[in-house]
Parts: structure tokens; sequence; C-alpha cells
């Protein structure tokens, strides 16, 4: 059984009397422990799909089955308890944080929510999710903008991951950091993945990180599949014109592709 | 630079917080300076200013001590203008914070009310509440509020507005967090900056409220006020100008005081602010 079905998932905004539709028609599944990748073009609906299978934004169509339950129709405190489930890490490490927090604070949040560990027992618990996202326990103290932003990704997944998460929404989470902190960033995430078998939906524009992490990737266009498949038989032979597209927009793929032929 | 430095700069700022300064060391000392009843009677009527130095500010029609009445009527002035400002800030930010959290129809409901309060004019609002519930500090407080409140709930509701649609209130969302919580911890601090820059304004109208009030005979009768010596100073206007002039003077310090100070203060957190 899939750990996430997602059928004829559709999204409309409203705009100046223009109807937009974000999400059009989208179904996908993701299975327990595997990276499904999302990529297309800016605007083509992948952040509406994050917020969609988060539950942060109400779909105008379609179901959700998460862990085999209709997700859709979890409200209230059943649907805050399944949240712990379900978790995921931005692209802008800054802003998903309270400006007031503090390293400590935004990790003791759910685990007091979710009933984790006693008041008692949180602080160690907050240490020992540091260190697994490679963090020093000292930091814990530290407000949120005083630390790197590649340490505030590393907090952003120690939170994700506090709840004991079965998948994690990953919206452009790599994107925003420099090159070399990215890579570390891929590493824990495989890591995590290999030891915790979470599943990731790896939002991305970049296809050679996807290519990287992902077994299955779709292709998206303005709200649209253009195309889904093995992430490399797609990005190695794209056969949409949004594909394509995507393919020649990116330098690092463009070299290797053309090393293979 | 830090920010008391460049407050210490502005002259405007300083002034105002001398004038401020006074006003609390008048409202602190008051008790001490003239124990016993501020009413009751220490001279001759109507004794002029810088006569007897024993009653430096003279006395008024019933022979009562200006000085002290003038700070004793400090503590009044400071204690209503500080108590409105801290209720209605309060109020008006948890009232715009539900309203801009929650959106829909509490929004419109919540939206509604604020309206309503706004369209009467504060001061005819607190006058017809004193007349009615009948005047004492609290009552009086309470019906300044009432008139107040309105600009720092538009203002919370606005900044609400704009900070809910931020990540990291998605974040809470996503981590399970109650609502409640995300609106009051998450999103109210948040938004109190620009609430809090109105409250220079607020006390300084909260204690010209008081003292209208005072001075149509809706004060506290038990407590000295600013309002209610004009007032009084008003049956001899002619022949004793001094008694009107003297806590008119006072509230008009006070007045300018508080909203200089306010000013300087943000003023200078804006700026810094716009440096980060
Ligand atoms: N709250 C909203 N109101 C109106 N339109 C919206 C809203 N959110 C998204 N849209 C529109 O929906 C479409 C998809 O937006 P979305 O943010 O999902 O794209 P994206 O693929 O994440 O883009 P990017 O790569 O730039 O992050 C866009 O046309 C966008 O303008
Ligand atoms: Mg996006």
């Amino acid at each position: 059984m899939s750990l996430l079905t997602v059928s004829n998932l559709t999204k409309r905004y409203r705009r100046g009397g223009k109807v937009v539709t974000a999400v059009d028609d989208v179904s996908f599944h993701i299975e327990p422990g595997e990276t499904l990748a999302l990529a297309g073009p800016s605007g083509s609906g992948k952040s509406t799909i994050a917020g969609l299978v988060l539950r942060l934004i109400e779909p105008d169509a379609g179901r959700i089955e998460f862990e085999g339950d209709d997700f859709l129709a979890l409200r209230g405190a059943k649907l805050r308890a399944r949240r712990a489930r379900l978790q995921m890490v931005f692209q802008d490490p800054l802003a998903a944080f309270n400006p007031r927090a503090t390293v400590a604070r935004v990790l003791d949040d759910p685990l007091r929510i979710h009933g984790i560990a006693s008041r008692a027992e949180r602080p160690r618990r907050i240490a020992a999710l540091l260190e697994r996202v490679g963090l020093a326990a000292d930091l814990a103290p530290r407000a949120i903008h005083e630390i790197s932003g590649g340490q505030r990704q590393r907090v952003a997944i120690a939170r994700a991951i506090a709840t004991g998460p079965s998948l994690i929404v990953l919206d452009e989470a790599v994107s925003a950091l420099d090159v070399s902190v990215r890579g570390q960033i891929l590493d824990l995430l495989l890591d995590l993945q290999s030891q915790e078998r979470i599943a990731y939906l790896f939002i991305s524009h970049d296809l050679g990180v996807v290519r990287a992490l992902a077994r299955r990737v779709i292709l998206l266009d303005a709200g649209r599949i253009a195309e889904s498949g093995d992430a490399r038989a797609v990005i190695d032979a794209p056969q949409s014109a949004i594909g394509r597209a995507l393919v020649a927009a990116a330098p690092r793929l463009k070299r290797t592709t053309q090393d293979a032929s | 630079m830090n920010p008391l430095r460049r407050f210490l700069r502005t002259p405007e700022a300083v002034a105002g917080a001398i004038l401020l300064a006074a006003l609390i060391a008048m409202a602190l000392i008051a008790p001490l300076l003239f124990p016993g009843d501020p009413q009751a009677i220490a001279g001759p009527a109507l004794l002029p200013p810088f006569q007897d130095w024993s009653l430096p500010l003279g006395t008024d029609r019933l022979g009562r001590d200006v000085q002290a009445e003038l700070f004793h009527g400090a503590r009044t002035s400071l204690a209503v203008g500080l108590a409105a400002a801290a209720a209605a800030l309060a109020i008006g930010s948890v009232v715009g914070t539900l309203a801009g959290f929650a959106g829909g129809l509490v929004d419109e409901m919540l939206m509604r009310v604020t309206d309503a309060f706004q369209t009467v004019p504060s001061f005819l609002l607190a006058l017809a509440f004193v007349s009615v519930v009948g005047p004492s500090l609290g009552i009086v407080v309470a019906a300044i509020v009432l008139g107040t409140w309105t600009g720092p709930a538009r203002i919370a509701r606005a900044e609400v507005l704009s900070i809910r649609e931020r990540d990291y209130v998605a974040s809470a969302r996503a981590i399970g967090m109650h609502p409640l919580e995300i609106a009051f911890r998450e999103v109210l601090p948040n938004a109190l900056p620009p609430v809090l820059a109105m409250s220079s304004v607020i006390v300084a109208a909260a204690v010209l409220t008081e003292a209208a009030l005072s001075f149509l005979g809706l004060g506290d009768p038990n407590r000295v006020t600013w309002g209610g010596m004009i007032a009084e100073g008003r049956a001899v206007l002619r022949t004793a100008p001094f008694l009107s002039i003297v806590p008119g003077i006072a509230l008009v310090l006070t007045v300018l005081g508080v909203y200089l100070a306010g000013e300087g203060i943000v003023e200078t957190t804006a700026v810094r602010r716009g440096l980060s």
C-alpha cells in the first residue's frame, strides 16, 4: 500500500476576476521510504501541491490518502495529531522560523505539542536531535537569526524529524544554500532516509539534484503533469516540451548528457 | 550607534523624557511630600502664588494647597493615562489578532464591532458611559478605553494579515500547533511593534480625556484631578486665573512630554529596524 496517494487534485485561485488553475487534476503516489521529485518551471504549481499535501491549503477537488486514511477528512485535533507523521522543510530557512525563536524553542514545540517527551526530558531530546542533524548540542540556546543558513536548515530538518514522520515535504529545501552546504544537507537527507525510512516529496527546479536524489520524478507545467517516470530516464531523455526546456536550462546536466552521447 | 545614544541625541526626545520624568517624579513623591488629604484646608482662601513660601502655588477658593493638589493630580493623570493605554493596547491587539488571524466570519464580526465603536466620537462614548455607570477611577479608565481600543485593533489586524502568510506560521500549523497558540504566541508578538508605537498618542489622549471628564464633573470625586482643578478655578477665572492656569500648564506639559518621548522612542527603534 502506498504511503501517500493523491488523486485528481485540483486547486484554483481567483485573481481579479480571472481564474488561475494552480494545480490541475494531479495524481501521484509515494511509497514508504522513497523519494519522489516534483520539478517544473516557476509558477507551475509545485508549492501549491506541497501546501495541499500538507493540508495548509484546501483543494477544490481531489483526494489525498495518507497512511491508509482519507487525509482530507481529518479536522481539528485529529488533523493536528496526524501532522506528526507528515512534516515539511521550506526553502528559506530564515523565513521558516519565528524571528523571536531560539533553536531550543523551535525543537521544543513539536515535542511538547505531540507529547513526545516530558518537560524534563525535552532538553535531552533536543540535544539528541541537534546531534542527529550534525549540529553541536550547545547551539540550543542561540537565537535563530544568530546561526548560519546551513545550520538553520539543519535545525529545520531536526524540527521535521522530531515527531518521527513517515513523509517529509521538502519545498526547494536546498535551493537557497551555497553549493558546498547544499551537498552536506543532501547527504544528511539521504542518511536520514536510509536510517529512518522516511519518504520525501522533493520539490526542486534543479534537475541535477533531482537526478541524484530521486527514484521517480514528475514534471509539472502550468499545474498539470507533463511527464513522469524514472528520474534518470526522464531527465536523460525528456519526452515533453517542458522536460526538454528544463533539461536545456540546467547547465550541469547538459554537459553530462552531451558527454554520454 | 545604540538606540539609547540616538535617543539622547534628539533634543525633542530628551525634552519629552525630562517632562515625563518630572511628571513621574511628581506622582511618586506626592504622598511623601504632601501626606494627608490634598483636599484639606491648608490656609486662607485664594492666596496667590509666590506669596507664602509654605504654600508656594497659593490656595484655591476653599483654601486648599494648590501645589499639593497639583502633585496628587499628577498621580491621577498618570494612573489613568497608563491604565487606559495599557488596556486599550491589550484589548486592541487581542481583537485585531483574532480578527486578522481567523479571517472569514469572525473577522467580519469583530471588524463591524470595531467600526461601531469607531463611528461614535470617543469622547461622547466616554461621557455617556461615565454618566450612566457613575464616576470612579476604574470607570473613567474603562470609559476612555471604550473609545481608544479600536485604533490598536485595526493596526494589529493589518499587521497580522501580513504575518499570517509568512512561512513560519505555515510551519507552526505543519507541526500541529493549536490555532490559538499560533495566533497569540507566534503571530501577536511579531505584530506588536507598530501597535506599541501608538502608545504615546493613546496615553496623551487618555490624559486629556480624563481631564475633560473631570472638568465636566465626571471624574472620580475622591481624587484630585487637573481637570477638576481647572473647573474649580473657572468660577474665579477673572480674579484668580492662576487656579486654572497652573493645572492647565501641567496638563499641556504632560501631553507634550508623553508625545515627544514616545515619538523619540518610535524614531530611534524604527531607524534601528530600518538599518538591520
Ligand atoms: N495564494 C494564491 N493566490 C493566488 N494565486 C496563487 C496563490 N498561490 C499560488 N498562486 C498561483 O498559482 C500558481 C502556482 O504557484 P506555485 O507557488 O505553486 O508555483 P511554484 O511551482 O511553486 O513556483 P516557484 O518555482 O516560483 O516556487 C502561480 O500562477 C501562482 O501565481
Ligand atoms: Mg514554489
